[in-house]
């Protein structure tokens, strides 16, 4: 007996070939990477290359190979599981002599069982859904009488559709992404194929519906002015994914969960932010976290709380490049520095506005200092002063942040940064003076190390450079220079070429940070 | 009682290892498009690789061995007893999942361990099953001292850049590395399967420091220690120096992993 599977094989690739683009556009589940047809069309490639030209001497020999086949080529996770299908039908159809109607409905539910069994966790409204449904309705063609394979086929293939329809009323991630799975498009796809193989009929290309494109981005833009869109991701999710997802769906509005890994990134506007972040918090460690206020935004007042973070730092800096690199770091950035010094009170309100319960203060200038320790006693949190003495070593320290670190130990690596380092700025004289036994007069440059005096020059290229010289003589393997307002681009590049004359090792790294008073602030680690 | 091992790509093989007949590795594969598919190792020199990356604009993605692939490494080991399967840390790739689904099919008993870990820690930890294996160890034996080494297996490495880690998106924790206004060059380890932070600093040689003090104990006590590097030897045999050891086990890490981490990274592995 001569067994040929190739036609059947063929009409299934072609019509995933077919919708390959389609299915590709729909993936969201488990992670939107775009490539749940890519993925299924090359099972079905190797399947074909298997059996183009082939025949087999038994239908054993014959699903033997096919399995094997599929198994070969079974790319990424949709892949895998559309091979475990072929593999299930295989071995049931193994000891069938012909495809009939029965025989079709048992490989379908076999396709279903070893589907099924090859995912740890099975999630409704995916291929497996799919799959089952569809075996389903073979089934109850059959015991409703039919034996007539392509009614039976037909049955099969009309349920896959309605089930891949229902898709998203089962999976909250299709729900919200408003897209069908894309995995169990791809197993009806592969059914329509069959069927035009067993009715010699040509299938029309279904259009893609207009709500089938996934619009994650509209997620964002249609969202409602209610409660608080609140964002975070979970990682090292560890729990029920399926309950968390349905705890989460039901806990507000436009809800988008989507797990990668163990993952699992979550958007919801909820009027109860903190609950949603402390049930979360129970499946593993909160990250990313972001919590707008919609209707305050609404009223325009912009964001209000704050997430809250286990460690917040709060700093004092002068000058806007200084405050956007703050924040850009998660600091709360209060404007004070050299002639602007804040009162410990406004340092305090910072540190409630971090909401975190254990908060560090960078004071980044030595007379503000003294008042950041004064911080603890007025506020509920905890706070560490790590004495910075420039808005540079400032930056330096933050480094070591982590605000979902350990506190303790957070503080003792931002704490060990900050004794490390060597500080330096460049400021002016504003009168004549006599700082130590130099005689400065007015207008001159002068450069601190340490606080130290040493250097005092006409320009504030050579006072730069007097502080480079020292910093690198001691051993610096980078250094980090923080330009000031007051001091021009050229005068920049003069000093830069200054540094690379003195040094050619050294790492050098210049950010804008606009301070007053400081042409130039400088710190080497 | 014979025990074969089977290993994937991204495992760093010791000098000799790839020799044995008791070893295959499995290997997986990358694409940078949808029509450009490496073998990971094999079908490009790592020169040639990182100078691809370096020059491609899409991120290449990597592709777990077929279950197929592993079933016909399985099936062709058929004068072995027993097979013990050592995969790279399922948090990374799912060649784990392939190599469990491939043991359902053949009809024979293969054990597959999640290494947790990749390039030179799994590749310590394959040399610790080859040991057992040498020393005439039963499966349960070698099965006991791949688990052992799992326990204890220690990756840290140093990367120039966190950009490519960055494009991946695999790297679980260390995702809070990014976001810093100023250049970190940080210190990452591989703990519990994923990659974590351990350390940022700022600077070549700061980093360096890092990993030196970390790994002074290990070489002190005469543990064995199994470097890497990304187009790094320099880097490396300063590490080695300051350490005061040879660099006697040294891999160039592949296109997988290396996609993650990027030219100039460099590491090294204890247990």
């Amino acid at each position: 007996m001569a067994i040929e599977v190739a036609h059947m094989v063929t009409a299934a690739h072609a019509a995933v070939k077919a919708q390959v683009a389609r299915i590709n556009d729909l993936n969201v589940y488990p992670v939107p990477d775009g490539d749940t047809g890519t993925n299924m069309l090359l099972t079905l490639e190797s399947l074909l290359n298997e059996t183009s030209g082939r025949s087999y001497d038994s239908p054993e020999e014959a699903s033997r190979a096919c399995a094997r086949a599929a198994l070969m080529g079974a790319r990424g996770n949709s892949g895998v599981i559309l091979s475990q299908m072929i593999r299930g039908a295989c071995e049931v159809l193994a000891d069938r002599d012909s495809l009939d109607a029965e025989a079709f409905a048992a490989g379908l539910d076999g396709a279903r069982e070893r589907a099924h069994a090859s995912v740890r966790e099975p999630v409704e409204g995916t291929m497996l859904t799919v799959i089952k449904d569809a075996a389903l309705a073979a089934r109850e063609a059959i015991e409703g009488g039919s034996a007539y394979l392509p009614s039976v086929a037909g049955a099969a293939r009309l349920a896959a559709h309605d089930s891949v329809r229902r898709t998203p009323e089962l999976l909250a991630v299709l729900r919200e992404a408003g897209v069908i799975d894309a995995g169990g498009l791809g197993v009806a796809v592969v059914l329509d194929g069959l069927y035009a193989c067993i009715t010699g009929q040509e299938i029309e290309a279904p259009e893609a519906g207009e709500d089938e494109v996934p619009d994650l981005e509209a997620i964002h833009a249609q969202e409602e002015a209610w409660g608080y869109c609140t964002e975070f991701l979970v990682d090292g999710f560890d729990g029920d994914a399926e309950e968390f997802r349905e705890h989460v769906y039901d806990s507000g509005r436009s809800v988008f969960v989507v797990a990668d890994d163990d993952v699992v990134k979550v958007h919801v506007h909820t009027q109860d932010p903190g609950a949603a972040l402390s049930y979360a918090g129970g499946f593993g460690r909160l990250a990313g976290v972001k919590v707008d206020d919609m209707e305050a935004q609404v009223r325009s007042r912009g964001p209000v709380e704050r997430p809250a973070a286990r460690l917040g730092v709060v700093v004092a800096s002068r000058g806007e490049g200084n405050r956007v690199l703050f924040e850009q770091m998660g600091a709360v950035v209060i404007e004070g520095g050299q002639g602007k010094n804040p009162s410990a009170a406004d340092l305090a309100r910072a540190v409630e506005k971090t909401g975190a319960t254990a908060v560090v203060l960078l004071p980044n200038n030595k007379n503000i200092v003294p008042t950041a320790e004064q911080v603890d006693e007025l506020v509920a949190a905890r706070t560490h002063v790590v004495p910075t003495t420039n808005i540079a070593a400032g930056l330096a320290v933050m480094v070591g942040y982590d605000a979902e670190g350990e506190p303790d130990e957070v503080v003792e690596e931002m704490c060990e940064i900050s004794d490390s380092l060597r500080v330096a700025e460049i400021t002016r004289a504003v009168r004549d003076a006599r700082i130590g036994d130099r005689e400065v007069p007015e207008g001159a440059y002068l450069g601190f190390l340490g606080g130290e005096l040493v250097a005092v020059e006409g320009g504030a290229r050579d006072a730069a450079l007097a502080l480079a010289r020292k910093m690198v003589g001691d051993g610096a393997d980078v250094l980090t220079l923080l330009k000031g307002e007051e001091l021009a681009e050229a005068e920049l590049e003069s000093i830069l070429d200054g540094i690379r004359d003195l040094d050619d090792v050294i790492e050098v790294e210049v950010r804008g940070g606009g301070q007053p008073l400081y042409p130039l602030q400088l710190v080497a680690e | 009682m014979t025990t074969a091992v089977v290993t994937d790509s991204t495992t760093s093989l010791a000098p000799g290892v790839l020799e044995r007949p008791d070893v295959r590795v499995v290997p997986l594969t990358f694409h940078f498009a949808e029509d450009e598919t490496y073998t990971d190792k094999m079908d490009m020199s790592n020169e040639q690789f990182y100078e691809r990356l370096h020059d491609s604009d899409v991120f290449p993605t990597t592709a777990q061995p077929a279950p197929g692939a592993f079933v016909e490494t399985y099936e062709a080991l058929s004068d072995y007893d027993d097979i013990l399967v050592l995969t790279l840390s399922s948090k990374f790739s799912g060649t784990y999942e392939s190599a469990l689904q491939a043991a359902g099919i053949v009809e024979r008993p293969v054990h597959v361990l999640d290494t947790r870990s990749a390039e030179m820690g799994s590749g310590l930890i394959l040399l610790e099953a080859l040991r057992c294996i040498d020393e005439g160890g039963n499966f349960d034996e070698v099965r006991r001292a791949a688990e052992m080494a799992i326990g204890k297996a220690n990756v840290l490495f140093a990367v120039g850049t966190l950009e490519y880690l960055a494009k991946s998106g695999r790297i679980g924790r260390a995702q809070r590395l990014l976001g810093t206004a100023l250049d970190v060059r940080p210190v990452l380890k591989v703990e519990d399967g994923e990659i974590v932070p351990f350390k940022r600093t700022r600077g070549r040689k700061r980093q360096l420091a890092s990993m030196v003090e970390e790994v002074r104990p290990a070489a002190e006590a005469g543990r064995t220690l199994y470097f890497g590097h990304i187009a790094a030897p320099e880097l490396l045999s300063e590490l080695a120096d300051r350490l005061g050891v040879e660099e006697t086990l040294v891999a160039e890490i592949g296109g997988v992993v290396g996609s993650h981490v990027g030219l100039g990274a460099y590491g090294v592995a204890h247990l």
